[in-house]
């Protein structure tokens, strides 16, 4: 994910979490087998972004048991987060159009 | 206090952290895991505890530092300490001082009315007597109100009679005190004649038990029979120090009382002046020329308010003793800023930034800065108990407590906090400009030094040299005033003499012959203790002050004079040992003959012999029966002239009694009581001190100033001394090689020894140059509080110079003696 632009992991992960509360390896692993392996998320990104945007307020986060019986730490979106996607989807439609147009012509 | 919370919350969040990276850690397989101790501090940063920890991690690293240097940490933290712990005492008693209201509201809104030059006494009376006729025509001051102090003879439930402050007060006066009794009521209109008596909390704790159903029952007071109408709540002592408050009946009052009031909402100093000038003018019509009434604050009578200017000069003596010791401290910073310099700049090398690096610095002195506060406050403790008990010798109004309270603590705080940012601000933007390149590879030894860190040493050692010629110029011009005080001589033989003072009651002795027969008879009976020799009546005892002010005397040539005078009996002069001069001492029964004393015959009949003269004083001529020696009557040396009137001319019912004994004074003591109260049993005799003694208490006025500068001073220069010490040292420390070279090259002894001492002779010549102007204004400042010296004293201007050369000279030897020392080899070879 390192050659991801900046701010696009807090994306993925904002639309992972659309579909309910996860834990930290299940986000990487949903990013990983959706993307068919091309996304591969790095502990040393995912759990940093988790933090960040749970300290922005855009995710909230509650311990939990997992499949596994284990205990784990699960996050889900706020209502900011729920906000948030949309706006960064937008962002990201625009940037990969202007991309796009840049490998077109040239 | 959020920062504790994040701090506590930090450690489970810490093992929330664990928790989480080890689950993942579990579900993935090592293997494909990065480094988890660099994600986990990477999930820290976004904690934003960062910043928190880093203040709390340069903290820790300070306090480390200085641990590490325990020689330097104590010079730093004892100089702090002192300076601290001083400005913390200080400012604690001029708090003290400055705090009184009398447990009034709004105190400096009450203003007293004083007749103008214009309004004879007696006019003023007419008007005064009874202000009730001012308080229906004047606007601006509201409440008008009239009080008397007088000490009264109190008998409570236990029957022996205690002397208590009081004040004998109009009705309104607790109204223009805006404050009300806690139990029963003050005084109205109808108890202008009425036996009432309204009690502090104090006196109705130590009289009456604290009994809450006080009110209504009899109390005698100064023989009277009064009925307690009111109790005041705690802290209430108006006008200064009163327990027990009688009404003024304007009918009968036999002095004039005090009038004050309450200035109107709105109304200013300067509008009631006006208002109440046109007011009396209206009144007397016609009223004579100029100034008719005074209109002043009534703090102004209030001996502390008097003595602001040298509270403040005091709190300015301690500022620079601080200001001393921060330079120091400063100075202690710089000289180890060589050893600093690598360090400093290895961590800028590394990528620390500037503001970073002069922060943890800051941070560093703020820590010492702390330590000097903690031991600063154990200090001002100290000093405050010293300051304590001079005070208290000192005859300190009650209601002056030196205690730190919490404004005095959070004054110690900021003194703290700023003291650390201001010693700490300079070494730090010295170290933090360093060169990087140059520190690493010379071992930072030049880097830091150089010359300008030099000037910067010298510069602040200067400063303190300046700030020590002042302190030492105060101290001195308060040593010689104290010198002239105790050195003075009081014209009489104290040792042997005891004195007590004694006040009648009115009711008790309403004429004068009730007084002339009560002194006679205790005269008589303590004249016939055995280890009595003589007893004699005064009005005034040596440097007490005057037992009648501005005795006006007529001479026969019709010239005026108006001098001070004492009423004594004829005893007196044989009590003082002071030795008639020429002619002879009235007797007891004289009423027309008066004494003066050496200058007053010197002034006013020079080159004659005033003996035999007449002078008229009030409506009757009296003549000159003798000259007597000068007897000081004040602190001051100055010779002031005096007349001496028998006692039995103009009796009073406040006099003292001085008996000169074959046995020591105090012993006598009990003796005195008992014999006052087989007289008179509802007399209390109070205030029983031996002459010695109340000369001692009145000298320390001037000498308590004089000690509390001189330790001040004392301080400074001390630590302006190590502070030259300290700067002469490091440049040695410095120089070594140099030194070694001059050495190795044949330089003489003798001119490595001019080397060091030009360098410390050059501060303290600027510090002079820089203190002395100053140390002119603060003689000036201190004018009020000397006693017979000039403030521009040379002989202590030069004293100052002296003491400051020798000091210098000491801080010199030291490291000159290490600098002869220096073996060349060896400082050659140490590069």
């Amino acid at each position: 994910m390192g050659e991801l632009v900046q701010g696009t992991l807090e994306m993925l992960v904002l639309k992972t979490l659309r579909r309910g509360k996860m834990h930290g390896w299940g986000i990487a692993q949903h990013i990983q087998q959706t993307s068919e392996d091309v996304l591969r998320v790095e502990e040393g990104s995912l759990y940093p972004a988790l933090h960040r945007m749970e300290l922005a307020g855009l995710l909230d986060s509650e311990w939990g048991v997992s499949e596994n019986n284990r205990r784990a730490k699960f996050y889900k979106l706020t209502a900011l987060g729920r906000k948030q996607l949309p706006k960064e989807a937008e962002h990201w439609t625009r940037l990969a159009r202007a991309i796009a147009r840049v490998m077109e012509t040239a | 206090m959020r920062f504790w919370k994040k701090i506590a919350k930090r450690r489970r969040l810490e093992r929330d952290l664990e928790d989480e990276l080890r689950f993942h850690l579990e579900m993935s397989g090592r293997a494909r895991f990065g480094n988890p101790a660099r994600i986990a501090e990477s999930c820290r940063e976004v904690w934003s505890f960062t910043t928190l920890e880093s203040w709390w991690r340069d903290f820790r690293y300070g306090a480390r530092t200085l641990a590490k240097n325990p020689g330097v940490t104590a010079v730093a933290v004892i100089a702090l300490a002192i300076g601290i712990g001083a400005n913390a005492a200080v400012f604690t008693v001029v708090k003290a001082a400055f705090s009184f209201d009398g447990g009034v509201e709004k105190p400096e809104r009450l203003v007293l009315l004083q007749p103008g030059d214009a309004l004879r006494d007696a006019a003023f009376a007419q008007l005064f007597f009874d202000p009730r006729e001012l308080r229906a025509q004047v606007r601006s001051v509201r409440q008008i109100a009239a009080f008397s102090m007088a000490s009264m003879n109190v008998s409570g439930s236990a029957g022996l009679p205690e002397r208590y402050f009081g004040a004998i007060v109009s009705p309104n006066t607790f109204e223009v005190m805006e404050r009300r009794p806690a139990l029963g009521r003050g005084f109205t209109e109808q108890d202008l004649a009425a036996p009432v008596v309204v009690l502090s909390d104090r006196a109705w704790r130590e009289l009456c038990g604290a009994d809450p159903g006080v009110i209504g029952k009899n109390m005698r007071v100064d023989d009277v029979l009064r009925t307690i109408v009111g109790v005041m709540p705690p802290g209430i002592m108006f006008p200064e120090n009163a327990d027990v408050w009688i009404p003024l009946n304007p009918a009968t009052a036999q002095r004039l009382p005090l009038i004050f009031g309450r200035l109107a909402d709105g109304a200013t100093l300067a509008t009631a002046r006006t208002e109440i000038d046109g007011v009396v003018r209206r009144i007397l019509n016609p009223a004579p020329q100029g100034p008719l009434i005074e209109v002043e604050p009534l703090l102004e009578i209030y001996g502390v308010y008097a003595s602001r200017p040298l509270f403040v000069l005091q709190m300015v003596a301690v500022g620079f003793v601080l200001l001393i010791a921060c330079a120091n401290v400063a100075n202690l910073q710089l000289a180890r800023a060589a050893v600093r310099a690598r360090e400093i700049s290895i961590r800028m090398a590394i990528g620390a930034g500037r503001a970073r690096v002069i922060r943890q610095l800051l941070i560093e002195n703020v820590v010492l800065a702390i330590a000097g506060g903690l031991f600063g406050w154990l200090t001002a403790l100290g000093g405050l108990r010293w300051m304590d008990r001079l005070t208290l010798q000192q005859g300190r109004p009650p209601w002056v407590t030196l205690a730190m309270d919490a404004h005095v603590l959070l004054f110690l705080g900021a003194v703290t906090l700023g003291t650390g940012i201001l010693f700490g601000l300079a070494p730090a933007l010295r170290l933090a400009r360093v060169d990087v390149h140059r520190a690493v590879k010379d071992g930072g030894a030049a880097a830091a030094g150089g010359a300008r860190g030099r000037r910067l040493s010298s510069a602040l050692v200067i400063f303190e040299m300046a700030l020590c010629v002042v302190l030492l110029a105060g101290a001195g011009l308060m040593i010689r005033s104290s010198l002239h005080v105790y050195g003075m001589d009081t014209g009489v033989n104290s040792s042997n003499v005891l004195t007590v003072h004694i006040n009648l009651p009115q009711a008790k002795y309403p004429r004068p012959d009730d007084e002339i027969l009560f002194h006679r008879l205790l005269q008589a009976r303590l004249a016939s203790l055995p280890g009595v020799e003589s007893v004699a009546l005064a009005s005034a005892l040596p440097t007490w002050g005057y037992g009648i002010f501005g005795v006006d005397c007529q001479f026969e040539d019709a010239t005026h004079a108006v001098v001070q005078g004492l009423l004594t009996g004829a005893d007196y002069f044989r009590v003082m040992q002071a030795e008639v001069l020429h002619g002879r001492i009235f007797s007891d029964s004289d009423r027309d003959a008066i004494v003066v004393n050496g200058i007053f015959a010197a002034r006013y009949f020079p080159g004659g012999d005033p003996v035999g003269k007449h002078i008229r004083i009030g409506d009757s001529w009296r003549t000159v029966s003798g000259i007597v020696p000068d007897i000081q009557q004040s602190i001051s040396p100055q010779r002031t002239p005096l007349v001496y009137i028998p006692y039995a001319a103009d009796p009073r019912r406040e006099m003292f009694i001085a008996a000169r004994t074959r046995v020591p004074p105090s012993s006598l003591a009990a003796a005195f009581r008992s014999e006052v109260q087989k007289l008179d049993s509802n007399l209390p005799l109070y205030d029983v001190r031996t002459l010695e003694n109340r000369i001692a208490t009145n000298r320390l006025e001037v000498g308590a100033i004089g000690m509390i500068f001189t330790v001040f001073a004392a301080i400074a220069l001390a630590l302006a001394s190590v502070g030259l010490y300290a700067v002469s040292a490091h440049s040695v420390s410095q120089r070594t090689r140099e030194i070694g070279i001059r050495m190795a090259m044949g330089g003489a002894p003798a001119k490595i020894l001019r080397l060091i001492f030009v360098q410390g002779l050059r501060q303290i010549a600027l510090g002079l140059a820089l203190g002395l102007p100053a140390s002119m204004a603060l003689g000036r400042a201190l004018r009020g509080a000397l006693v017979g010296v000039s403030p521009f004293d040379p002989l202590t201007l030069l004293g100052v110079v002296a003491i400051l050369a020798v000091a210098g000279a000491l801080g010199c030897a030291i490291p000159a003696r290490r600098a002869l020392r220096v073996d060349p080899v060896e400082a050659l070879r140490c590069e």
